[in-house]
């Protein structure tokens, strides 16, 4: 008898931390928020009452955050497919046998464990009006914007999107290099002799085999994207004229600048819905998914 | 091994790849440590160049810089402690303890992993206050104390490793505490590496929960100074870009000599889930 309630209460003890923290840092903030999108809570205000989805029905006549989630859908849909495209170009160029192909990817990867902050301070220097790319673009005849990519309407968006594909293409290279060499060396042998060319064994082994990874790098940059914050607050702020704002600056600035508390959660909560749907769609397409639970 | 022409043109399309993905490092480099560093001119800078420490000095001059740096070690340090004790408790128990719930509890570590961060900070704030932990390093070490994506690390381990010597352990009467530290702990420590390196290099470089969760100079982690750092005074590069030295280049040494730990850290997340 002892003995098993020692074992119960080892169990508790080793599992306690992680009880601990789903239970307070996860499920209730989430739990929480859902709460307060129903209230017009403001840290600052002596009281709050329920409004039911008022906040909802504010948040989509609200020109602002229409235009942030205007600017994180067009955040995630122009980056994704260049990033995945690249990261897989770069992790079958990685793949070869080639003198140095280590030196390569390490080299590809570093931008990517570079903190967000550093390289965001880098590139607001290189895109500045008089910072060097605007130098290199009027070099070569690339007309530029007077005041800098980051403070005009037209480029900013843009070149922050450039810049995030340009950190995160290293990152996933790795995660489609582990789907490659996951791939059985026999795979291709055999199809060579068959008669197979490299092209031809590219499509019919190489693609199929690396579809799992794919689902999986695309929907962990999906869920990132769609969260973009950091690249806005150090470079735009948002600006000029909101063309940079997107949700996550939005719940931040309107939760924790104006302490509108309720309204932000609500917000927070179109953009919780819109990455689930997001996932589940993308997981659907996939028709895997069920794996993940194993 | 023999080159032919393909290879050296491929060679030489990953040489351009690599100068590219570089470049903007090494333009922060040149920043930090050049004596007249011009914002727009690649060649002013190269032929004007003149090695100089005298904007590090400078950015370690600025007030509460150093206790941001020493804030980021500590930080760093304890929940990277706290997480290879945790994970290893908590996967342990997952890999060879019954319990009921077992499996629902499992799936949400999993399921936490899909939860978008960004989108509970304003309960996270107001949770952080309601504690009292606001602005100080409870704030910021005690939510990342368990990192799922460790624990899922450390059951996957755990659950491949023979359980004979615990077994023997146990019937030599050794209490479930020694067992777990001294003949489970030694047997993880190529994955406890992994998640070791892991979780301090993600934490020394995190931004946005530090930020809201601390409000004076002196509780700053390194990355939040380094983004006020600009909106102080007028952009001074130099100054910025050696702070950014500062914080970037510690990672990127651990980065090249832990390198095979970050990369199996990373592979195996994404191949196991």
């Amino acid at each position: 008898m002892t003995h098993t309630t020692t074992a119960r209460r080892t169990t508790l003890l080793y599992l306690l931390p992680w009880l601990l923290t789903l239970a307070l840092f996860w499920l209730y903030p989430l739990l929480h928020s859902f709460y307060l999108s129903m209230t017009d809570y403001e840290l600052l205000a002596s009281e709050s009452h329920f409004v039911g989805l008022a906040n909802y029905i504010e948040l989509f006549n609200d020109q602002d955050f229409l235009k942030a989630l205007l600017n994180t859908a067009i955040f995630v849909v122009g980056t994704i497919p260049f990033t995945t495209v690249f990261a897989l170009g770069l992790a079958l160029l990685v793949n070869r046998r080639i003198p140095g192909a280590q030196i390569f990817r390490s080299g590809y990867f570093i931008p990517s464990i570079t903190s967000l902050v550093v390289i965001a301070l880098i590139f607001t220097n290189l895109y500045s009006r008089g910072g060097y790319l605007t130098m290199l673009c009027d070099l070569v005849g690339i007309p530029t914007p007077e005041r800098g990519f980051l403070f005009s309407e037209g480029t900013a968006l843009p070149a922050i999107m450039a810049m995030d594909v340009w950190i995160a293409s290293g990152y996933y290279m790795l995660l489609f290099l582990a789907g490659l060499k996951s791939i059985p060396e026999e795979q291709y042998e055999a199809a060579a002799l068959d008669g197979a060319s490299a092209w031809s064994s590219f499509w019919t082994i190489t693609l199929p085999q690396l579809r799992p990874m794919a689902l999986y790098v695309i929907l962990i940059n999906t869920i990132k994207s769609f969260q973009v914050f950091v690249e806005i607050f150090v470079m735009t702020k948002g600006g000029p004229l909101n063309s940079t704002l997107t949700v996550v600056y939005f719940v931040y600035d309107r939760g924790l600048h104006k302490f509108l508390m309720g309204y932000a959660s609500a917000a927070a909560y179109v953009l919780f819905v819109l990455i689930m749907i997001f996932a589940l769609i993308q997981m659907r397409l996939f028709g895997v998914g069920r794996s993940t639970a194993e | 091994m023999k080159l032919r022409p393909k290879d050296v043109a491929v060679w030489f399309i990953m040489f351009v790849i690599l100068i590219g993905m570089l470049l903007p490092l090494w333009w922060m480099l040149l920043g930090t440590f050049s004596e007249q560093f011009v914002s727009g001119s690649l060649l002013k800078n190269l032929s004007d160049y003149k090695f100089t420490l005298d904007n590090i000095i400078s950015v370690l001059n600025v007030k509460n810089f150093d206790r941001s740096i020493v804030n980021s070690l500590i930080v760093g340090v304890t929940v990277t402690a706290g997480n290879m004790i945790f994970c290893l408790m908590i996967g342990y128990a997952f890999a060879r303890f019954r319990f009921r719930m077992k499996k629902a509890l499992f799936l949400s570590v999993v399921e936490v992993l899909m939860i978008p961060v960004h989108i509970i900070i304003i309960p996270l704030f107001l949770l952080i206050s309601k504690l009292g932990w606001y602005d100080s390093y409870a704030a910021l070490i005690i939510p990342f104390l368990v990192n799922p994506l460790g624990v899922l690390l450390l059951t996957q381990y755990i659950r491949e490793l023979p359980p004979d010597l615990e077994e023997a352990a146990r019937i030599d009467g050794a209490g479930e505490f020694r067992i777990l530290f001294s003949v489970v702990a030694p047997m993880c420590k190529p994955v406890l590496a992994v998640l070791a390196v892991q979780i301090f290099m993600t934490n020394w470089n995190s931004f946005l929960l530090p930020f809201i969760l601390t409000s004076s100079d002196s509780m700053r982690t390194l990355p939040v100074m380094l983004a006020l750092l600009q909106g102080y005074q007028q952009i001074d590069w130099p100054q910025i870009f050696a702070a950014s030295t500062i914080s970037a280049l510690p990672v990127v040494i651990v980065f090249l000599i832990f390198q095979r730990h970050i990369v199996s850290g990373i592979t195996a997340g994404a191949l196991k889930t």
